[in-house]
């Protein structure tokens, strides 16, 4: 029941990209941070696939690193938005959910990690808003919700739940005012983020950005 | 020290130049291509992935003995030894199709799967609890699928030419005695399990598993949901009373309490009523739910439901309407399951559970008090998982243990308390044998041992389903089911055979596109019913018989236009039966030959509302007129009725819900009431069965307080 428009989000996700720096350490970064930008940038599916594969092949021989399954979740995401038939949509997004609980069993508390969740969840409300709205948008929020309880620095987490508020809010054609300062709180912390962790996502700077001219 | 050098030198040159090239093929068992597939050598990053043609080729500079695995979606993983001495491998992988949930065939025939989990069923939980003209009530809105039968006094589910006690109610896989509320004779009773309660609902009108027994028509299996996610407190303010309800949620668990305060009385001081009140119901149920996760998927919940209602009335003569007699009624209900599951491997788990319902009815009819308590236990374990890929296996014991009295106060003599025990066990298996994503075959039966009757039996089911294409497929299902005679039977005789059904169902489904067509046909055989001998109901033996056939269509669409989804169903039944008083086999009182309904529900966005409308449509049905000659050879007029509800939600957390039902004031007659005395005319005087009031006006405002704001009560309606 609850139609949000996500459609144009994931556009927004993969505009921030742009300015991915990494520092270089070794075989394990090298293979990485190849990969990692074409799930950030490739629209085909042909080529995400082929990322993902090479990813899943580090997940499996670097047994400890959440990254990798994370990056491997995230290429399915993008697949499946790059895929038009719904059938298809739900096998590449239940991948997406696979390789997101691998990565969830290595570092069960990751902000990052349990945002991603989130954000699986929300597009497979994309896949039939009608009947799996009402479900998938409270799962998605709760992942919200604890992704930002985790670690409140995480503007990813805040950017998301600030898509879910205003979605909320325009359904019920209220004032997208609680969304709008989630938004701005999501922005600020763009701004101060830091990781120390090379590999940490980069990703939903635009999501945020965009939205902020939709609260003006 | 020089040998020592160069053995180290050549070890590294030898090293340097050793890059073993690995190619091949990756196809099917039919022999085509699999692109995309992971080509992955074990423990090191290196690997490829298969192109258009399912061709690979890598190098590595790994050396010895390796491990290639080969992984697609949807098929089983290989694994292939390698020796990676630099030597050229070549390898041709043929990968086998995983029966996987996703594309795996379902057996359909008889059944109509509602879950909020699955994405692939075609009806959904949501659905029961909007549906226009059921007033949130789960027979209400199953009684707008296909095999089911609406006999408007009752409310209950009638199931392809079967009587209501023949469907049987399962609460996560726990039998629960009685699932109505009572109600004053000849009106509709509600279920008394609200549909939000429930995550997910499988109906079936035949053919079902071996789990469910005690069944002769259709088990309804309701599945509770896990714990709730987030605390909040519910407040309903109902035209008919009101309740509260809380939950609080934790990590790992939830508890949820609910009051419910239901008094008619006002209402029906506003509406005038068929019938002559003297003390309207009024209920008070309490509901309390705890769940609590076990390790990581397993979960203990527990529910308990308690309910008293009261009401009395005046029952009128038919021959002098000034003629009354009080019948007064209270109702004292029970009911509390616990559910335990976990995962036992990677591939079994195991489920358990415990249910207890107590039921009391005490009925004073002009000073003659009737005590009535109807006892059930249910203790049952279940292990589900898989032998191998292709063969599921499920398996389990039961024990169920009925206690029945029927006490008059008046008289202390207890050989006037009429009452029966009976202990069933029974044990069960079933396989799925998978020889495809395609086809599927489900083989279990069912035995049992009952003490009342002092028999054991064995009860076969087979059901198989093939796809026909893509989107289509056929299924087939055939089963043989027992039940121990009704209560006002079994208390008169003890040894009773259990009364006897074979089901055989064939069924075609398609669903393509948000567009759910099926058709299904069934012949139903009756054996074993029970027989007034020579028509005294105090004597009675298993000599009864009948059939039941038929053909069902149900179309779903919500594709074809923006916001509206809808239904249609429809139900063609021929049956008859020999059974109780019949002097021959006829048609009985509660089967109508069509059935039809249309659900529509719509959303308006613009006013932020979802509205829905139902129209049902029953046949004439039967009744026996006494001043004829021939047996129920009476019928009703039809049965038509237009619902309509509303939803209008002005903030997420309020919700205001209005609904009306038989819009048009139609006066549905149910049947007709005979006196059981002649009158001046020589007639036997007659009363037709109405409605007790043309409609049916329902208005509930539902507030939510929560932290989270977009939680609001819009599911529970």
């Amino acid at each position: 029941m609850k139609t949000l428009s996500l459609s144009s989000l994931i556009m927004l996700v993969l505009i921030s990209t742009a300015q991915i720096t990494f520092a270089n350490d070794g075989k394990y970064m090298d293979a990485m941070q190849k990969n990692i930008k074409v799930v950030y940038t490739s629209d085909s599916i042909a080529e995400l696939q082929q990322a993902v594969n090479t990813l899943e092949r580090i997940a499996a021989a670097e047994k400890t690193k959440w990254e990798p399954f994370y990056y491997a979740s995230f290429g399915y995401v993008m697949m499946s938005n790059n895929e038009k038939e719904g059938a298809k949509k739900d096998v590449y997004l239940d991948q997406a959910m696979k390789a997101m609980n691998k990565a969830k069993a290595l570092v069960p508390n990751e902000s990052e990690v349990v945002a991603l969740e989130g954000f699986i969840y929300m597009m497979m409300v994309t896949v039939d808003p009608a009947s799996r709205g009402r479900q998938y948008s409270g799962l998605a929020l709760q992942s919200f919700g604890k992704a930002v309880e985790l670690n409140p620095e995480n503007p990813r987490a805040l950017g998301l739940l600030a898509q879910m508020q205003f979605g909320m809010a325009q359904f019920f054609g209220s004032p997208a005012t609680e969304a709008c300062a989630t938004n701005s709180k999501a922005l600020e912390k763009f701004q101060s983020y830091k990781s120390e962790n090379p590999l940490a996502p980069q990703w939903g700077k635009g999501m945020v950005e965009n939205m902020v001219e939709k609260c003006k | 020290m020089k040998t020592l050098l160069t053995l180290v030198f050549s070890g590294i040159i030898w090293t340097a130049a050793c890059q073993t090239k690995v190619s091949g093929t990756v196809t099917n068992e039919q022999g085509e291509p699999i692109p995309f597939a992971n080509i992955i050598l074990v423990d090191t990053y290196d690997g490829t992935t298969s192109d258009a043609e399912g061709h690979f080729e890598f190098t590595t500079a790994e050396t010895g003995n390796q491990v290639l695995a080969i992984k697609f979606v949807g098929y089983t993983d290989i694994f292939q030894p390698v020796v990676l001495d630099g030597k050229a491998i070549t390898i041709q992988a043929k990968l086998y199709e995983q029966v996987s949930e996703l594309s795996a065939v379902t057996i359909t025939a008889g059944s109509f799967m509602a879950s909020d989990e699955s994405r692939r069923t075609i009806f959904r939980a949501v659905d029961i609890a909007s549906t226009a003209g059921a007033t949130a009530d789960i027979a209400g809105a199953l009684n707008t699928l296909p095999g089911t039968q609406k006999v408007g006094e009752t409310g209950r589910l009638f199931v392809r030419g079967g009587d209501s006690n023949e469907a049987r109610t399962f609460i996560d896989g726990m039998a629960v005695l009685d699932a109505y509320s009572p109600s004053a004779p000849n009106t509709p009773s509600r279920g008394r399990f609200l549909p939000f309660m429930f995550k997910g609902t499988s109906f079936s009108t035949g053919g079902y598993s071996a789990e469910y027994g005690q069944a002769l028509s259709s088990a309804l299996v309701l599945d509770s949901r896990d714990k709730a996610e987030a605390t909040r407190t519910d407040i309903g303010i109902l035209s008919v009373g009101g309740d509260i309800a809380h939950t609080q949620a934790w990590d790992r668990g939830s508890i949820a309490g609910k009051i419910q305060y239901t008094n008619i009385r006002p209402y029906f001081g506003l509406i005038n009523q068929e019938i002559d009140w003297d003390v309207p119901p009024v209920s008070l149920e309490g509901i309390g739910a705890f769940r609590h996760d076990v390790g990581k998927q397993g979960m203990v919940k527990v529910y308990g439901n308690f309910t008293q209602t009261d009401y009395s009335l005046y029952q009128h003569s038919i021959d002098d309407d000034n003629l009354k007699y009080h019948y007064d009624l209270a109702n004292r209900y029970r009911y509390i399951n616990g559910f335990y599951k976990n995962t036992l491997s990677e591939k079994w788990m195991m489920r358990g559970g415990v249910s207890y319902t107590y039921q009391q009815n005490r009925t004073n009819i002009e000073g003659r008090e009737i005590n009535e308590v109807d006892k059930g236990a249910h203790v049952k374990t279940v292990f589900e998982g898989s032998l191998s890929d292709k063969v599921e296996l499920k398996t389990g014991v039961e024990v169920i243990n009925h206690d029945y009295s029927q006490a008059f106060d008046e008289i202390a003599d207890p050989d006037f308390t009429l009452s029966f025990n009976e202990v069933i066990t029974a044990s069960f298996v079933e396989a799925d044998l998978y020889a495809s994503n395609k086809f599927v075959t489900r083989i279990g039966a069912r035995a049992e041992y009952n003490t009342l009757m002092d028999q054991a039996s064995i009860d076969p089911r087979i059901s198989l389903a093939y796809k026909t294409g893509a989107h289509g497929q056929v299924s087939f299902a055939y089963g043989k089911f027992r039940q121990t005679a009704n209560n006002q039977y079994a208390r008169i005789n003890n040894n009773l055979d259990p009364e006897k059904a074979e089901h055989f169902i064939l069924n075609y489904q398609r669903v393509e596109n948000n567009r759910t067509f099926r058709i299904e046909t069934y012949y139903k055989r009756y054996n074993d019913l029970v027989k007034y001998v020579n028509d005294d109901p105090l004597d009675l033996n298993n000599a009864g018989n009948g059939y039941a056939k038929g053909v069902e269509l149900f179309w779903r669409d919500n594709q074809s236009v923006d916001n509206l989804d809808y239904w249609v169903s429809y139900s063609y039944l021929d049956t008859e039966r020999n059974y109780l008083d019949f002097p021959s086999a006829s048609v009985p009182y509660f089967a109508s030959a069509h059935n039809f309904s249309l659900v529509t529900k719509y959303f308006v966005q613009a006013v932020k509302s979802q509205l829905g409308f139902t129209y049902s449509y029953t046949s004439g049905r039967p009744y026996n007129n006494p001043n004829e000659e021939k047996f129920n050879s009476g019928t009703t007029p039809y049965y038509s009725d237009l619902s309509f509800n509303v939803a209008y939600l002005p903030t997420s957390s309020v919700i205001f819900y209005f609904s009306c039902t038989n819009l048009l004031g139609r006066d549905n007659i149910f049947g007709y009431e005979y006196s059981n005395q002649l009158n001046d005319a020589g007639q036997y005087s007659s009363r037709a069965i109405r409605q007790p009031a043309p409609r049916f006006v329902f208005l509930g405002i539902f507030i939510t307080f929560s932290k989270n704001k977009s939680i609001n009560q819009l599911p529970t309606l």
